[in-house]
């Protein structure tokens, strides 16, 4: 009799765990691979320092026009970070809540106190800056409970919206990134394309020489870092695309497929991953 | 005039003797412009590359109600992006054409007054590209208003300039040009909208003396 009744007891346990209870491995996964991704943060920290790169190949007049740009693009670049460190923080409570216990999140929260500091300025536009306020309150909510409703599902569909609209900004911003930075390549190349053939005195062949040199590495260093903007870029869109995806396919998580499909995005992120850290 | 972006000393111009061969020469392609109005002196005092921000303001707020409407201009991020897209294409262009003249001496040892043109302009072009660097910042920086039509129309006039640039046939003939493209890009990428109309008039005005200095040239539009 008893046994009969524990039966039934396990039975209604593992009933209502199949509803909720799904196989979380594969959202785990991509959840931490999505939060490792790396790229964004380095190329907004190589943007806010085009200048410093820059300078000494400009005329005067271009300097001082430069400067001033400079500045500009240091006033935004906490904002640019920021949007970042809420996905990364979004993705290790995902993380977290479909049962990884490797992320210690206690005190992240203060990361999400300030907000965007430059609102009006900050060159997001509006529906961004709302993403980011809308994605800051749920983590908020979800952190500071304690995870009484361990609920991947709700996160999931709660915050999809906001996750969609935040990465959509950091390509956005990618993009942009990687042209000033053909902009640059063309600015420090194109002095030295016009300036060598018109140098062909006697006197400048030791210049020549290492004007050459110079150029020969700085071609190979923008050709290196030409790669990480388009990885980036794919890295962000997996990203994406995944989380849209397991968001439609969330009453059925522990479906082949979806678990499938999920295991496909982190494979594609961890190669991509491994091909930014590679270099 | 607005035909010189240089009011400072050019490093890249080491020859002393060479300097003002080039000031001569861009300038006389700016006096050669038909019918110059008298208000663009203003404008280029005001617009000088350089000039502090502020008394660019200054001098931009007596326009303002004009400016107004122009400052929807640069409808969005996007645009800005197209803009910026498309100051790279003329600073690439005239890259190019630089390249050429210098190919074109094959070896054989280019005038000292050539090389100080070739450096202003290769400064000009490094100007331009700051411009660009500027308009992608402000593409991340600025909200900006919808408006999209000034815009089509400066898209068309900067795709203008740079088929120009390709086209013609004399270097000296370009500066005239990258002079009003300067001073309308700046324009831009300070968000100096009143003025940007200005500006536009001045590119067509180029584009106009250019006409007249190559007649039989192919640079129809």
């Amino acid at each position: 009799m008893t046994r009969r009744v524990l039966v039934l007891v396990g039975l209604l346990v593992a009933g209502c765990a199949s509803t909720g209870q799904v196989s979380l491995g594969e959202v785990r996964e991509f959840a931490n691979a999505s939060a490792r991704l790396g790229g964004y943060a380095e190329l907004s920290r190589r943007y806010r320092d085009t200048y410093e790169r820059e300078s000494p190949y400009l005329s005067p007049q271009a300097e001082r026009m430069a400067r001033d740009t400079d500045a500009r693009r240091r006033a935004v670049f906490d904002d640019f970070v920021a949007i970042q460190k809420t996905l990364v923080l979004y993705m290790q409570t995902l993380s977290l809540l479909a049962g990884d216990g490797r992320y210690d999140l206690s005190g992240r929260i203060d990361d999400l106190g300030s907000g965007l500091k430059a609102m009006t300025d900050s060159g997001l536009q509006q529906r961004h800056v709302a993403a980011y306020t809308g994605m800051s309150r749920l983590l908020t909510r979800v952190i500071t409970s304690r995870y009484q409703n361990r609920s991947v599902d709700t996160m999931v569909r709660d915050g999809n919206a906001d996750v969609q609209t935040l990465i959509d900004a950091m390509i956005v911003l990618t993009r942009i990134y990687e042209k000033a930075n053909e902009n640059e390549r063309k600015t420090v190349l194109g002095l030295f394309n016009a300036e060598i053939p018109m140098a062909n005195r006697n006197a400048d062949r030791m210049l020549v020489t290492l004007a050459k040199v110079h150029l020969q590495n700085k071609t190979a260093e923008y050709k290196l870092i030409d790669r990480r903007y388009k990885l980036a870029q794919q890295g962000l869109t997996k990203v994406a695309l995944g989380h849209q995806k397991m968001r439609e396919n969330m009453d059925k998580l522990s479906s082949e497929e979806t678990r499938h499909m999920l295991a496909g995005y982190v494979h594609d992120l961890n190669l991509i991953r491994d091909a930014l850290s590679g270099e | 005039m607005a035909t010189s972006s240089h009011s400072n000393p050019d490093p890249a111009a080491d020859d002393a003797d060479t300097t003002p061969p080039s000031t001569a020469l861009r300038q006389q392609v700016g006096s050669a412009l038909p019918n110059q109005p008298s208000t663009p002196d203003t404008i280029v005092t005001s617009m000088a590359p350089g000039t502090p921000p502020a008394a660019q303001h200054a001098a931009a707020t007596g326009r303002d109600a004009n400016g107004a409407a122009r400052a929807n201009a640069l409808s969005n991020m996007e645009h800005v992006v197209d803009l910026a897209d498309s100051v790279v294409c003329i600073a690439d262009d005239l890259h190019e054409r630089i390249l050429q003249e210098i190919a074109s001496y094959n070896g054989r040892t280019m005038p000292d007054a050539q090389k100080a043109l070739l450096r202003a302009l290769t400064d000009d072009e490094l100007l331009l590209r700051q411009y660009a660097h500027a308009l992608y910042a402000n593409a991340t920086t600025f909200v900006i208003h919808d408006l999209a039509q000034p815009q089509h129309r400066l898209m068309a006039l900067t795709a203008q300039a740079a088929e120009k640039i390709r086209r013609i046939g004399v270097i000296g003939e370009v500066t005239g040009l990258v002079g009003g493209i300067l001073l309308l890009v700046g324009s831009i990428a300070r968000g100096q909208f009143s003025q940007v109309g200005a500006a536009l008039e001045k590119i067509q005005l180029h584009n106009a003396a250019l006409k007249t200095l190559k007649p039989g040239s192919p640079t129809k539009t």
